[in-house]
């Protein structure tokens, strides 16, 4: 059997690990953008091969899969399922899993995205706004209060602000920030020719972060584990948001912090998305769907935004837990042949994620680029753990040299937090940047400490939606303006309220 | 003692100069009233004052370390070396101050890692180096906690795009932000342009030990100190306080002194089970009287804060909780006011903490051994001076015990023992 995966970095590297372990011991080909090393060496290992491709580029794609010939095509990445990859190759009768363009609208374009929730009424929506033009967000950001300004579209997990706006003496600063961000952000979206709306402002919330995933072949959906993904760069949740600094998952389907039930409502979410977006769309979805989640004391399980996709590095966490045939699941997705697919992993292991990344990560990528590396794979084996290659690339003269975002994942499974944290530790320390340019990674993801304060934030939230629940208020932020009325419009702040 | 708050913008859209208002004044009573604020706007610019309206118009900028300070000595400087200009604020008089800044500027532009220059600096200076903020024109930030662990400092965050760095947690809260961390004696967090870390300097003979006035009094009830809810222990003080107290049913009503003993007082009703009520009601701000250098404007905060209030105390047996008693000067006040001014029938004095007796060795607290009361009066003597029915303290082993159940190591030098609690 012959596969070939698109996409050039860790959750690429990931998904090839994770086939590679199938029984129909698949040759693996891989069209890249760049020789990462990884990608490289597995596909060859198993008797394939890596191109180095445009991989948003459907024309060159098409011709890689011809040469190739596959059994089956899996796109890993978001962007070549916007550019329309999956759809030309489909179009050439390839067996491909991945979101059609129609379908990835869920996760290019925001906007669509929330007025999707709206519209079909699926619980976990927040209240928000889009903006096609600058003057209008001009307008409206000079009322917003609590809130979050994003990119309108995904822009590689960045660009979002969270303005939180709960102290009235420190609201004109945070005014002066939206203004100027806003015209920032709207600056840096007009490039994205793909897209009407540019930017999104949403009522912010607050509460513990989780992605669920799930496979889907557009009429039955299997969901994956639970995982949680650590946005900001440094550790404890400080510094500017990246793609994600690491991922925990386990034991079991949910993390420490989540209920079943919680988890099932997710999986409900999820579902009632992809059935609303088959509608909408008149398509159905064939690949990786994620909900990236939080639960609030809004809602309880609330939606943040979709992956149309697996998530990176959330994916990589499956490695450690999974015994199931993860391409003959892949496959069924594909040929629309999932129902009754089921998913076996160890039940009480746990495993944790962490990237490495070099100084710069993320807002200065020129200066992150261009820095040897060295991993020394096989210590990082001993120690029990797993490395995928992500923003790193072998060039000519055979040295590995940073790209700019993420190096490597380690990926470590354990007994429990305790056990794969300090595997991961010990591991990252095998990881090393050669021109003595700094390095970073997050210490505290996988800590029993860190879970343990996870729980009792999560605690509080639960504490709060489930009052809210019995007061039939899920969902619901009144706003009181006196004179004019009791408003649901959680958007408008002090500036706003101050105004004449 | 005294308070810092540094802040720093991931993004430089920000301007951080309202911050440091509001991240000073949520500090305010760790200090009294001596600003310094050095901000980074593309340079590192410095003033100092006694107001936040002027403090405010020093700070500008993505980020700013700025401190709240009871003397003038020692405790901010900015200094030159090699190009490099860097930015100090300590948390407390530090005679060597000069000398560190520049060996630290020198060590940080000479030497590649950040880890080996402020190891190297903090050892050359025989790990006394107490707390402090810094910001050099390289556009860098750096926050240690010192090793001596003596005051605490607490790392926070607002969303995606500031960091924090506090002497105490309501700082954090005050702006918005999240409380993230504890740092540990000895704990520095570095951040630059490209890259931030959180390192610890070694030391192996230093003992972390937290400053008990921190707990006792300083901080503020809303603060929590290295994972310690400060409002939760002073309650646990008081009721521990009740204990000892062997009147038990012959009074009729517990009151605590403004503001800082409201707690105990309240932590020591609910154990015998009698009323708590308010007893004074201060005029102004809240004046910390202990932390006031000279004897006048000391007096001044103690009688602003002592306006009695009528109608519940008069011919009731009292008993008047406090956190501490330095050189008595409160409580003589307060019983002259209960007694003559309002008139209740008995006084009976309870102290949340052990006789004071010696110096701070560390200078952290201002005590002067020939003014502390108990170090100098016989109980006798004292209870005659104070005017009070009977006076009740917490023993050493009271506080260590509480202190064990909190999980503390506490420096009790001032009250005669090396430290109490230290599981």
């Amino acid at each position: 059997m012959k596969v070939l995966v698109l996409g050039s970095g860790g959750r690429e590297h990931a998904i090839v690990k994770l086939i590679m372990r199938s029984t129909a011991r698949p040759r693996v080909y891989v069209a890249m953008d760049y020789r990462n090393p990884g990608l490289e060496r597995d596909s060859v290992n198993s008797g394939g091969r890596a191109y180095v491709v445009n991989t948003v580029d459907a024309n060159s794609i098409a011709k890689v899969a011809e040469e190739v010939a596959p059994d089956l095509i899996v796109v890993g990445p978001e962007e070549p399922q916007f550019a329309g990859v999956s759809d030309l190759l489909r179009d050439r009768g390839f067996t491909v899993f991945g979101a059609s363009s129609r379908c990835a609208e869920v996760e290019r374009s925001k906007a669509f995205a929330r007025m999707l929730m709206w519209k079909y009424e699926i619980p976990g929506r927040l209240n928000f706004k889009a903006f096609r033009s600058i003057e209008e967000a001009r307008k409206f950001i000079e009322f917003a209060g609590d809130v979050v300004v994003k990119p309108a579209r995904q822009a590689g997990g960045k660009g979002v602000k969270v303005l939180r706006d709960t102290q009235a003496y420190l609201s004109r600063d945070r005014a002066a920030v939206k203004r100027t961000y806003v015209e920032k952000l709207y600056t840096e979206m007009e490039r994205y020719r793909d897209i009407d709306y540019k930017i999104l402002v949403e009522q912010r919330v607050e509460g513990v972060e989780y992605t669920v995933q799930v496979v889907t072949d557009g009429s039955y959906v299997l969901p994956l584990p639970a995982v949680q993904d650590h946005p900001h760069a440094y550790s404890y949740d400080i510094g500017p948001e990246t793609g994600g600094m690491g991922s925990i998952l386990g034991p079991g389907v949910v993390l420490p912090f989540l209920t079943i039930d919680e988890y099932k409502k997710s999986v409900e979410i999820v579902k009632q998305v992809l059935d609303a977006l088959s509608k909408e769309v008149g398509e159905s979805f064939i690949g990786a769907f994620a909900g990236q989640m939080m639960l609030t004391g809004l809602w309880g399980p609330t939606v943040i935004e979709f992956y149309s996709r697996f998530g990176d590095p959330e994916i990589s966490n499956l490695i450690p837990v999974i015994t199931s045939d993860f391409l003959e699941v892949l496959e069924r997705a594909a040929v629309g042949k999932l129902a009754g697919a089921g998913l076996n992993i160890e039940m009480d292991m746990v495993s944790v994620v962490k990237a490495v990344a070099p100084a710069g990560y993320p807002d200065d990528r020129a200066a992150a680029s261009n820095h040897r590396v060295a991993v020394d794979e096989a210590s990082i084996r001993k120690v029990g753990c797993e490395v995928l290659y992500a923003s790193i690339e072998l060039r000519s003269d055979g040295v590995l040299y940073t790209k700019g975002s993420r190096i490597v994942e380690i990926v470590c499974g354990g007994r429990d937090y305790e056990d794969a944290y300090r595997k991961a530790e010990r591991a990252v320390q095998y990881v090393e940047i050669l021109d003595g340019w700094p390095q970073f990674y997050r210490s505290d993801i996988g800590s029993p400490e860190l879970v343990r304060e996870r729980c009792r934030v999560a605690e509080r939230m639960r504490r709060v939606y489930t009052s809210r629940a019995k007061r039939g208020m899920l969902g619901q932020m009144l706003v009181w303006v006196p004179g004019e009325g009791v408003f649901e419009n959680p958007l408008t702040g002090f500036v706003g309220v101050s105004k004449p | 003692m005294a308070g810092l708050i540094s802040i720093y913008a991931f993004d430089e859209l920000w301007s951080v100069s309202n911050m440091v208002r509001y991240g000073l004044q949520a500090l305010q009573h760790r200090g009294s009233g001596r600003y310094t604020v050095c901000s980074f706007d593309g340079a590192v610019k410095c003033g100092a004052g006694s107001s936040l309206d002027e403090i405010q118009q020093h700070a500008s900028g993505w980020f700013s370390i700025a401190g709240i300070h009871s003397s003038d000595s020692d405790t901010a400087i900015d200094v030159e070396n090699g190009g490099v200009r860097i930015a100090l604020i300590v948390e407390r008089s530090y005679s060597e101050l000069e000398s560190f800044a520049r060996s630290l500027v020198k060590n940080l532009t000479s030497r590649g890692r950040v880890d080996e220059a402020l190891t190297a600096v903090v050892e050359e200076h025989q790990h006394q180096v107490p707390s402090f903020g810094a910001i050099t024109s390289r556009g860098e930030a750096i926050v240690y906690r010192g090793l001596d662990g003596l005051t605490p400092m607490v790392l926070g965050s607002y969303g995606f795009d500031m960091a924090f760095a506090s002497s105490e947690s309501v700082a954090i809260e005050i702006l918005g932000g999240d409380v993230r961390k504890f740092l540990l004696p000895g704990e520095f967090v570095y951040i630059s342009k490209n890259h931030m870390r959180i390192s610890r300097v070694g030391c192996s003979n230093c003992r972390g030990r937290l400053c008990i006035f921190e707990l006792l009094y300083v901080a503020r009830h809303d603060a929590v100190v290295d994972g310690v809810s400060v409002y939760g222990f002073r309650k646990k003080l008081g009721s521990r306080l009740a204990s000892n107290f062997d009147r038990k049913n012959e009074v009729d009503i517990v009151v605590g002194v403004p503001e800082t003993a409201i707690p105990y007082a309240v932590g020591f009703a609910e154990s015998v089970g009698k009323p708590f009520e308010l007893a004074f009601v201060a005029t102004g701000g809240r004046l910390r009287s202990m932390l006031f250098q000279n004897p006048l404007e000391k007096l001044i905060a103690v009688h602003l804060k002592m306006n009695p209030v009528r109608g519940v105390l008069e011919g009731k047996r009292v008993v008047v909780v406090d956190d501490s008693m330095v050189t008595g000067a409160t409580m003589k006040t307060v019983s002259q006011i209960l007694r003559f001014r309002i008139g209740v029938e008995e006084l009976h004095l309870s102290i949340a903490s052990p006789p004071l007796v010696g110096e701070c060795p560390h200078s952290v607290m201002n005590l002067d051994v020939r003014s502390l009361l108990s170090a100098n009066l016989s109980e006798d003597v004292a209870g005659k001076y104070l005017e009070v029915d009977s006076l009740t303290w917490l023993s050493l082993e009271d506080v260590d015990s509480v202190a064990r159940t909190f999980n503390l190591c506490l420096c009790a030098k001032c009250f005669g023992a090396e430290f109490v609690g230290c599981r």
